[in-house]
């Protein structure tokens, strides 16, 4: 069993310490993925486990042997660096620059033998480079630039394999055939491979265990689902994130939420009638503008009650693909009268979810600002055999203000939000001098003692 | 199409010496050619029947009474030594300039950038100075030679040491620290030239380099620099190709890389050195002939610096043999024609390879 540890190593660059007592064990087959956001030490890291930055203190040893006391050509025997971005000029042949992995294996005046030829030809068709044998190393594209210089780690038949930054400057499929690559061959090989990778999401699904790293320490290691939480990666990356296991991949996948604004903290209520996902984006839109949103009544399973739960919206919830009852209905108007303001969206209308028309016709009566999105006609989403149109039209009747695009609603409901604000001030500062005056709005100075 | 390729690389070691071979034998070609330029008119058959005598063995069949000893003389005092001179140089100038390319990733990097040739001059404009009649032999080296070669090797050394920050040298730093190093000792120089007040038209003559006074013992002198330097080069020209990957990737393939570029600087200054002494300042071969050998027969360096050392050889040969006749009565420089020459060839091959060129 080929073990790799790190015990409490610190690095330094002078004397500023730039990595500070980590220790680590990793075992053959294991992938792991160091996380961390920039200038946390990981690059470090993996510089002194590549014996190219000699740790202040701690030991890096490699089947019990420290590596800073191996000659680098024994080393290199054992282990492979692919690094972040490979600068390689001169025009040699992709071919040339696999073979130079044979190099620890030779002495040196041997030419390449007919074995070294074999573990070459077969590291290139493992990385699916051997096409490319003859090809100059610098006309070839950036994924298959990173494939060749995977293919020269493997040639060195390493058991450790160390990637600084893989994927940078890598599109989507090669970014995912890369991780596929290394992970067979931590698999098939039994290799130890260490990699920094910024992409939470790729590490998430492939690496197996990670070791995430904050102000030059570590922060959490262990298995994805111990490190990778929403609140760690709060902690370490000061982002709001959602984690989910994705039932397709069976890996956690983290959805970042915009970094933490300076809250607006608009201390007004708007509650959402929505569903079959027609809510999601006005949702998270009204949430960045510091609104204090609800929604229902919502189907549990719904697409827009799981975004209302990953977006921690209070929701009332009907069971799922059941009908509202009258009770629901009522939590559901309930939470209407709290807020300032109601949305409903384009969803489409059946019997199951018609009570919630219903009820925003309650609201409208009674004053609630209503906006109503009207993207998609009514006439085309009403399975009702028509009384979903026709609450339509006594809803516009009653004053509910009909627009035609989504994205218009932040700005109509930022502006009626500062009227209300304005109309609380003139009533409580002013009182009666400003009430029912829009043209407060535009005249701020209004305010100061008239003469 | 890839399996040719595979064949290609098995039968590469077979390939690289038959192209030495073939460029031996274009450098012995190249000998007996320029040995026939000058005045005195001697033919090819002369030529080959006074070689042929100072082979032993082969000398016993050979009749040499058709040949007058004069034209001997000629041959094998003057135009010999001469010729030998430049093939030494040239080739001592291209394998440093492989070895200082190489070592450096930097396609301006030559011995000349890092001080070889100022601190050469710099010595020989002392030495005719201050000891021009000292008379000093030194296993082949007069005095001038003497003070040529340790300010280049000086000079190089002094440039590498300022250059080092903790236990490492910044290649941006080395030829930065060349370049001041150069301007530096060149100030130095003319303040010597002026406050001397002699004529100093041999110090210029020698600054433009050339072959005028070249004696054997000159050629027994730099002869071992020479082959020494580029054997025990030849030894780290795989670590060179690996250098070329950048120098955390070459430590990771198993390089070592300090140790690589000291041994490397030491040996390029040392040759660098050495053909200065005899020749003064000789441009562009070092520069410009690992450059064209690349582009011809590509970046492998076990195969760059033999061909490097013997395509210089010819090159300047050649180019002496040229500055030898071009003008009559008086020669020209032969930096000058190596320029002339060697330019226009150059800019050739950079066009006809229509990739992008990159070091």
């Amino acid at each position: 069993m080929v073990l790799l540890s790190v015990d409490g190593v610190e690095c330094r660059y002078g004397s500023v310490k730039i990595l500070e007592n980590v220790s680590l064990s990793v075992k053959e087959g294991d992938f792991v993925g160091i996380l961390g956001p920039n200038g946390s030490g990981k690059t470090t890291l993996l510089k002194s486990i590549s014996r190219t930055l000699k740790p202040y203190k701690g030991t890096i040893l490699l089947d019990k042997t420290d590596i800073y006391s191996m000659k680098s050509v024994d080393l290199a025997k054992h282990m492979a660096i692919v690094p972040q971005e490979s600068n390689i000029g001169f025009g040699f042949a992709a071919l040339d620059i696999v073979l130079m992995g044979r190099n620890p294996h030779m002495k040196r005046f041997q030419m390449e033998s007919e074995k070294d030829m074999a573990i070459v030809r077969k590291a290139m068709n493992r990385t699916n480079t051997w096409y490319l044998a003859d090809r100059p190393i610098n006309e070839l594209s950036g994924g298959e630039k990173q494939r060749v210089v995977i293919a020269r780690a493997l040639a060195q038949e390493p058991k450790v394999l160390l990637l600084d930054e893989p994927l940078t400057h890598l599109d989507m499929i090669n970014q995912l055939e890369i991780m596929d690559l290394v992970k067979g061959l931590c698999h098939t090989e039994r290799l130890i491979v260490l990699t920094v990778i910024h992409d939470l999401n790729l590490a998430a699904r492939y690496c197996n265990s990670a070791l995430l790293l904050k102000d030059r320490k570590v922060f959490a290691v262990g298995t994805l689902d111990e490190v990778l939480t929403s609140k760690n990666i709060k902690s370490v990356f000061q982002v709001d994130a959602i984690v989910k296991k994705s039932l397709v991949t069976n890996s956690l996948y983290v959805i970042p939420l915009s970094p933490q604004k300076p809250s607006l903290a608009r201390k007004c209520a708007i509650h959402i009638i929505c569903g079959a996902g027609t809510g999601t984006l006005i949702m998270k839109a009204l949430v960045d503008e510091g609104y204090e949103v609800t929604a229902g009544v919502l189907n549990m399973l719904d697409t827009d009650y799981e975004s209302a739960e990953l977006l921690k919206i209070p929701t009332v919830n009907e069971a799922p693909f059941s009908p509202i009852t009258e009770q629901t209905k009522r939590a559901n108007l309930e939470m209407i009268n709290k807020a300032a303001m109601l949305v409903i969206t384009s969803v489409p209308f059946g019997y199951g979810n018609l009570p919630n028309l219903e009820t925003s016709l309650e609201a409208v009566k009674r004053g609630v600002r209503t906006y109503v999105i009207d993207e998609v006609p009514i006439e085309v989403r009403d399975f009702t055999g028509g009384k979903a149109t026709a609450l339509m039209a006594e809803l516009r009747k009653h004053g509910a203000i009909f627009i035609k695009h989504p994205s218009e609603l932040p700005t109509l409901v930022n502006a009626t939000h500062d009227l209300m604000e304005l109309r609380k001030h003139a009533q409580t500062e002013i009182p009666g001098h400003l009430k029912n005056e829009p043209k407060a709005i535009t005249e701020p100075t209004g305010r100061k003692e008239p003469r | 199409m890839t399996d040719k390729v595979e064949s290609k690389y098995s039968k590469r070691s077979s390939r690289w010496k038959l192209i030495l071979l073939l460029l031996i034998v274009a450098l012995v070609v190249a000998i007996i050619f320029c040995l026939n330029i000058g005045f005195a008119p001697i033919s090819f058959s002369d030529i080959l029947t006074i070689l042929g005598k100072q082979i032993p063995i082969l000398n016993r069949s050979i009749n040499s009474s058709a040949v007058s000893t004069v034209n001997e003389t000629i041959i094998l005092q003057i135009r010999l030594p001469r010729v030998l001179a430049g093939a030494l140089v040239g080739a001592g100038l291209a394998a440093a300039g492989v070895m200082y390319q190489g070592v450096f990733r930097n396609p301006m990097a030559d011995s000349y950038l890092l001080g070889a040739s100022a601190g050469a001059s710099f010595g020989y404009t002392l030495a005719a100075i201050y000891a021009g009649s000292l008379a000093l032999n030194f296993f082949g080296f007069g005095i001038f030679q003497i003070v040529a070669f340790v300010g280049a090797v000086l000079t190089v050394f002094l440039v590498y040491f300022m250059s080092r920050v903790g236990n490492k040298v910044p290649i941006a730093t080395l030829l930065l620290s060349g370049i001041v190093v150069n301007i530096f000792i060149l100030a130095l120089q003319t303040v010597f030239e002026l406050r001397s007040g002699k004529a100093l038209i041999g110090i210029v003559a020698w600054i433009a380099g050339g072959f005028t006074n070249i004696t054997w013992t000159n050629i027994y002198a730099v002869f071992p620099f020479v082959l020494i330097g580029t054997v025990l080069a030849y030894f780290f020209t795989k670590d060179l190709n690996m250098l070329a990957m950048g120098d955390d990737t070459a430590q990771h393939l198993g390089v070592n890389t300090e140790r690589v570029r000291q041994i490397m600087l030491l040996t390029g200054s040392l040759i660098t050195g050495a053909v200065v002494s005899i020749s003064g300042v000789i441009g562009f071969v070092g520069l410009i002939i690992p450059h064209m050998t690349r582009l011809v027969i590509g970046p492998d360096h076990r195969i760059l610096l033999p061909t490097s050392a013997i395509v210089g050889g010819i090159f300047l040969m050649l180019c002496d043999s040229l500055a030898r006749i071009a003008t009559g009565a008086s020669e020209l420089p032969v930096g000058v024609i190596t320029a002339l020459a060697g330019t226009p060839f150059f800019i050739y091959l950079l066009r006809k390879r229509k990739t992008s060129y990159s070091l």
